[in-house]
């Protein structure tokens, strides 16, 4: 239609609408003949191309650029990296030496550890990571201990910890002692109110001897 | 009785400018369905627009496209308040179409959308913007009207020949054209010529 110099219709408009039209509609029908009469003509089609292109705009972009969306997603992404930092950290990179299991006392049946422990660097830190589950929750304020036990007294601490509502935690710490003069791990529960001389109880333990990695690897890391 | 059909419904159940200020406001909240709507509107209009800028129907296309990303994209941003809804929509497009305009890396300056190459730059943008109105309101009409009309007007046809084209007795032609003619006199009563 556009490029074909228009044949513009009769100049009456009755020759278009018939002559049976009132006045006042004609004024009216006069004043849409005028306004077409000036204007180009649209184009004869929209390519249906150009349609699907249009929507296929709209449609990917709602959901991704839906904030709340984007938040999540970014979460998402987020939480795989450092899971899979995590799990990268943990095996072959951390330098895995030995990993240690924890056993629970009756204080807390069903409760577990590994004590994953890495290559002492020159001055004698012994980085770890301590995997926890089935721990309870702690009031405000409290936390757990691991610590070094030597002929069953206090040796030295390696750090605290909490653990979340589900019980477990996965945490980076450091002992840095001669790990010969102790023959026990320990991990207690503390909380700052306590008096210095309340002794805490056991709640998991383990030999401070290495055993091989193949021992306890996978127990507390599928929970 | 005559069943009335959801495009007569959008054009005489409130005036264009309120339905297009809806339309936008609920693009702006991610409706996918009035931005199919909006698209069903405009398209028509940008790409004529385009078109007549850049006379590259590759280029038109690409700068229709490119309208309708930026209504997506900004549609949040339209307020009622500041102007209507065909204005707003307007303005984006042109926005749109002389990006690509300006793209051009042959030496090509931006064309007359007029019949005289002589218009003013004013001139060139009532006309534009008189276009813009009339196309949109165009695609308000019941299809059996636009098409009887946009025939009469720009196909060279006679009104014998388009019965003849539509298969339909010249009567119906006049009439269907009659009534087109008036609903397209109410959508643009407040339109100069």
């Amino acid at each position: 239609m556009g490029s074909v110099p228009p044949r513009r219709p009769s100049d009456d408009i009755r020759d278009l609408v018939g002559a049976d039209v009132k006045p006042d509609e004609l004024e009216r029908l006069r004043h849409a003949d005028a306004l077409l009469r000036k204007v180009p003509p649209p184009p004869a089609v929209v390519p249906a191309s150009l349609g699907a292109a249009v929507m296929a705009l709209a449609r990917p972009q709602r959901r991704l650029l839906a904030p709340w969306r984007l938040s999540i997603a970014a979460a998402v992404v987020v939480a795989v990296f450092f899971f899979a930092l995590g799990a990268w950290v943990g095996t072959d990179d951390f330098g895995e030496r030995a990993a240690i299991p924890m056993e629970s006392t009756s204080e807390v049946p069903g409760a577990s550890a590994v004590i994953r422990l890495g290559e002492a660097d020159a001055s004698g830190n012994w980085p770890l990571r301590l995997e926890v589950r089935g721990l309870p929750a702690l009031p405000p304020r409290a936390y757990y201990v691991l610590w070094l036990a030597r002929d069953g007294e206090y040796g030295g601490t390696c750090g605290t910890f909490r653990v979340g509502d589900d019980g477990s935690a996965d945490v980076e710490m450091n002992a840095s002692y001669r790990l010969e003069d102790f023959d026990a791990w320990v991990v207690t529960a503390r909380h700052p109110d306590d008096p210095p001389e309340v002794e805490s109880r056991w709640l998991l333990e383990a030999d401070v001897r290495p055993r091989r990695e193949s021992d306890a690897r996978a127990q507390p890391r599928a929970g | 009785m005559r069943p009335v059909l959801p495009r007569d419904m959008r054009v005489l159940g409130m005036s264009t400018a309120e339905k297009d200020d809806i339309l936008i406001e609920r693009v702006g909240r991610g409706d996918v369905a009035a931005f199919e709507e909006l698209y069903r509107r405009f398209a028509r209009p940008v790409l004529g627009m385009a078109l007549r800028r850049l006379r590259d129907t590759g280029r038109a296309e690409d700068a229709a496209q490119e309208t309708f990303a930026a209504v997506w994209r900004s549609a949040r941003s339209y307020r009622r308040e500041r102007g209507s809804g065909t204005a707003w929509l307007y303005a984006v497009a042109r926005h749109a179409i002389i990006d690509r305009a300006r793209r051009r890396t042959e030496a090509a300056a931006e064309v007359s959308e007029e019949a005289s190459p002589d218009a003013q730059p004013e001139e060139r943008a009532e006309s534009s913007w008189l276009a813009w109105r009339v196309h949109s309101a165009l695609e308000q009409l019941p299809e059996r009207e636009r098409v009887v009309l946009e025939l009469a007007y720009w196909s060279d046809l006679s009104q014998s020949e388009i019965a003849s084209y539509l298969d339909v007795p010249l009567g119906t032609v006049k009439t269907r054209t009659r009534a087109g003619l008036a609903r397209l006199g109410g959508l643009l009563q407040e339109v100069q010529e």
